[in-house]
């Protein structure tokens, strides 16, 4: 679980715009300086500066201000970054390493309680390919995806709720069979909306946790993994009731509490692994089989939960990174083989009795679908 | 765990046409390539200039023995690049390093094209792995290229990467079964073993060894990283050689003997050619396999508790040699070949003892020479709370059959079979040497 880093507020983002927009070349000016040493003050976003040609550089930025903030290194015709330094404190020196390509090179500030400022721009002569610029993408870019996405789980709470009654109705009538029928519906769908558990607070926990922490036979385990334990190791329904209706309860409550809750926007970017990394680590591993034998759906539901987000981000997700078909093609290619371990009456193999080369085959898919995304996170972040 | 005659030292003498610039800032990782270019043509040529001396001797740049130099750079992690592009793999002929992790995986891609793209990934990896550099720049498009573990410039520490294909990648998956090399089978099982199908075989297997652990595991997490859906690990097994105690004898395993005293001589072309490289026009091998060399690894446990309960004389006699001087059990030197010729019945070294048998040193059993370059593994208890330590045993041959399974096969229920126990392993092709920037691994094969 990551959490955003300190950023410059919201308001700058218009700042900047007018600054980029109007294509000023702010702070020229200043004492030429050793060729490696930038200082940034309030009033001069590095000065001139100069290298002698493309190829690697080492600049040590200096923070000359009294205040903390980031600096980019970015191209003035497109606002892409090249390079950046964040949590840049007052009065210290940090290196930036870059990989300097033929282009157009203007650093910008951004310190705290400061407009942004753009430095010189630096022209590097020729067709040498550097570090590439990143486009940054704007808070206002991620505030629709993230509309969609609250909708998104609002709908898959109310479709959870509809699924966890019958499950609890079911074991309030001593039904066990159709209970173990029911759970599987209702885990899924929950499963399904994995990017907001981060959103979900301790809710988490009580309705998905696991006995790692607790052991299996504290009372304090809650949620759809007791209840599969419960279901598939012969425990009597008055043993499940309460359970069964403590789950219901907590998911009625967070439908309730749904529209109150407020997505980071970094955490989409973020999530869009994550479920993954999630899967391969509890659900591919057969961590999480409390007896059931389904963690193979449950990675499919993962699947399911990260091509909603690819979905909502797409519009961010299609200019800015060029691997976005990789990440279907693997997406695909995990997806198909997790189907074939499920039989024609929709029975789910359980990873332990899979053979070697099925497993393989399944965590490569997994891993290389991980790799694929491992670039969205830094170019969904949002910058100002 | 064989024995075989050798020069003392098992030095490969090598030259280091381009020794990188590890702490060179500006060194990017394009000029890295140029680099490599320019060095590749050098090492052409005095591969060519060397085939008299072995052909091999342009590559392999480790010291080759202990000197204040040599030791300085293991301890600093700072070893010189071995050369990666040769006719041969750069870690065959080299003496063990300090550290290696021997690692099998499965293949997953799913075409042919998939396989090749993924010895190309694996042999662009190893080619700038072994050579050091600055990992690419990614500014803030993603994560970092390179773990870091070994710093902003990856060292090269002398890594070598050699890379083999188990029999297992012949089967209809790929159309490659009209290629399989001769001599490749699944590895067989010997009378003691104790074979775990999970620890066995493998469609291909990497060897890295490198002066520093973090060098070999940093080489390891880089593979990985750019293969992960066309390969997953089978099984792995880390290893280290242990240094000469004391100096200028032969490191040890794990049973407290010398390991590996005597070796085929790898400065010897035409021993190397007779024992180790697959030659062209071997009689049923694909002219693919020229060059390369069939890898034998043996995960053999040792069992050290038991053995520790034993006493002197009888460990000597199940060796053949002294354990504190690595003597043959008739002779006055730890170099000094046994002979049986003046030991007809065994009174001095028995007809049972390890050296004896594995190798006879009649003109017979010569041909049956192996090249060893075994590694000591210790990876913490098994469950009755005994350590689980044992030797990576690693040979490369020509032919499998004639060598290692013969030498193996005279070795069946020597007494020292009671104190270990063979668990895994495979055996597998050493691919032939990646001879230039537009080469790969198994090109000759795919193409």
């Amino acid at each position: 679980m990551r959490t955003t880093r300190l950023r410059a507020t919201t308001a700058a983002t218009a700042a900047i715009a007018v600054v980029l927009g109007s294509g000023l070349t702010a702070c020229s000016g200043g004492p030429a300086q050793p060729a490696n040493l930038i200082t940034m003050t309030t009033d001069s976003c590095g000065g001139s500066w100069h290298v002698a040609g493309p190829g690697w550089h080492t600049f040590q930025i200096r923070n000359g201000n009294d205040v903390g903030g980031e600096i980019d290194l970015t191209n003035p015709a497109t606002g892409g970054i090249y390079a950046e330094i964040a949590g840049f404190g007052p009065q210290t020196t940090t290196p930036m390493t870059i990989d300097l390509g033929s282009g157009k090179y203007a650093f910008r500030c951004l310190f705290q309680d400061a407009d942004p400022m753009l430095g010189t721009t630096v022209t590097i002569a020729g067709h040498a390919t550097g570090t590439p610029a990143q486009q940054g993408t704007p808070f206002n870019d991620l505030v629709q995806p993230a509309k969609a996405y609250q909708k998104y789980i609002e709908g898959g709470l109310t479709t959870l709720l509809k699924l966890v009654t019958p499950l609890d109705n079911d074991i309030q009538a001593g039904n066990l069979a159709a209970a173990r029928r029911d759970w599987l519906p209702a885990h899924l769908q929950y499963q399904r909306l994995g990017a907001a558990y981060d959103a979900f607070g301790d809710f988490d926990d009580e309705v998905d946790g696991r006995a790692d922490a607790l052991g299996v036979t504290s009372p304090k385990w809650t949620g759809f993994y007791r209840l599969e334990y419960g279901l598939w190791h012969g425990q009597p329904a008055a043993e499940l009731k309460p359970v069964a209706a403590t789950l219901k309860s907590d998911v009625s409550r967070l439908l309730a509490g749904w529209p109150h809750q407020e997505i980071e926007l970094i955490d989409l970017g973020l999530r869009t692994h994550e479920i993954l990394e999630n899967a391969l680590q509890f659900q591919l591993s057969g961590h999480d089989d409390y007896g059931s034998g389904t963690t193979l759906a449950t990675t499919l539901a993962n699947v399911d939960g990260t091509r909603e987000l690819l979905s909502v981000l797409r519009p961010v997700l299609v200019p800015r990174y060029p691997g976005l078909p990789g990440v279907y093609t693997w997406l695909d290619r995990l997806q198909a083989g997790l189907l074939k371990q499920r039989s024609g009456t929709g029975q789910w193999a359980p990873v332990s009795r899979l053979s070697t080369t099925a497993r393989q085959q399944l965590d490569a898919d997994c891993g290389q679908v991980l790799q694929e995304l491992d670039p969205i996170p830094t170019s969904t972040e949002p910058r100002n | 765990m064989t024995d075989q005659q050798a020069p003392p030292s098992g030095q490969v003498p090598g030259q280091d046409p381009s020794p990188p610039e590890p702490g060179d800032p500006g060194r990017g990782r394009r000029s890295f390539l140029r680099g490599v270019v320019s060095g590749v043509a050098g090492g052409i040529v005095a591969g060519g200039a060397a085939g008299a001396a072995g052909g091999y001797a342009y590559r392999a740049g480790q010291p080759a023995d202990p000197s204040v130099a040599a030791n300085e750079a293991i301890v600093t992690g700072q070893l010189p690049a071995v050369p990666f592009h040769g006719r041969y793999q750069a870690g065959i002929l080299p003496k063990p390093q300090r550290q290696t992790a021997v690692v099998s995986f499965d293949v997953t891609a799913q075409s042919r094209a998939e396989l090749t793209a993924l010895l190309q990934t694996i042999t662009d990896r190893a080619r700038f792995l072994t050579a050091g550099g600055s990992p690419q720049l990614v500014g803030v498009s993603g994560p970092p290229s390179d773990s870091g573990v070994l710093g902003p410039q990856v060292v090269p520490d002398g890594l070598t990467v050699t890379a083999g294909v188990g029999s297992t990648l012949f089967d209809d998956r790929y159309g490659l079964a009209a290629l399989k090399p001769a001599r490749l089978t699944p590895m067989r099982t010997f009378p003691n073993d104790n074979l775990d199908p999970a620890q066995t075989g493998g469609d291909l297997v990497i060897q890295f060894s490198a002066g520093t652990a973090d060098t070999v595991m940093h080489a390891l997490r880089d593979v990985a990283r750019h293969t992960r859906g066309g390969m997953q690990v089978n099984w792995r097994m880390d290893g280290f050689s242990s240094p000469p105690r004391p100096t200028g004898t032969v490191g040890r395993n794990f049973l407290g003997f010398m390991d590996g005293i005597s070796n085929p001589d790898v400065t010897s072309a035409t021993e190397m050619n007779k024992l180790v490289w697959v030659q062209r026009g071997a009689a049923g091998e694909p002219p693919w396999t020229a060059g390369g060399s069939y890898f034998v690894v043996r995960l053999i446990r040792m069992l050290v508790e038991f053995w520790d309960r034993v006493d002197i004389l009888e460990q000597e006699n199940m060796f053949g040699r002294r354990r504190d001087t690595g003597y043959p059990l008739d002779a006055t030197g730890i170099f000094t070949p046994p002979d049986y010729s003046n030991d007809p019945t065994g009174e001095v070294i028995p007809l049972t003892a390890h050296i004896r048998v594995a190798n006879p040193r009649t003109t017979a059993t010569a041909s049956s020479r192996i090249l060893r370059r075994g590694y000591n593994y210790d990876r913490g208890i098994d469950e009755v709370g005994n350590l689980d330590m044992g030797l990576i045993f690693t040979c490369f041959q020509q032919d499998v059959k004639r060598q290692f399974e013969a030498v193996q096969t005279r070795l069946i229920d020597e007494p020292l079979v009671d104190y270990i126990s063979p668990f895994g392993g495979g055996y597998f092709l050493a691919l032939p040497g990646v001879t230039g920037p537009s080469d790969y691994f198994g090109r000759a094969l795919l193409a």
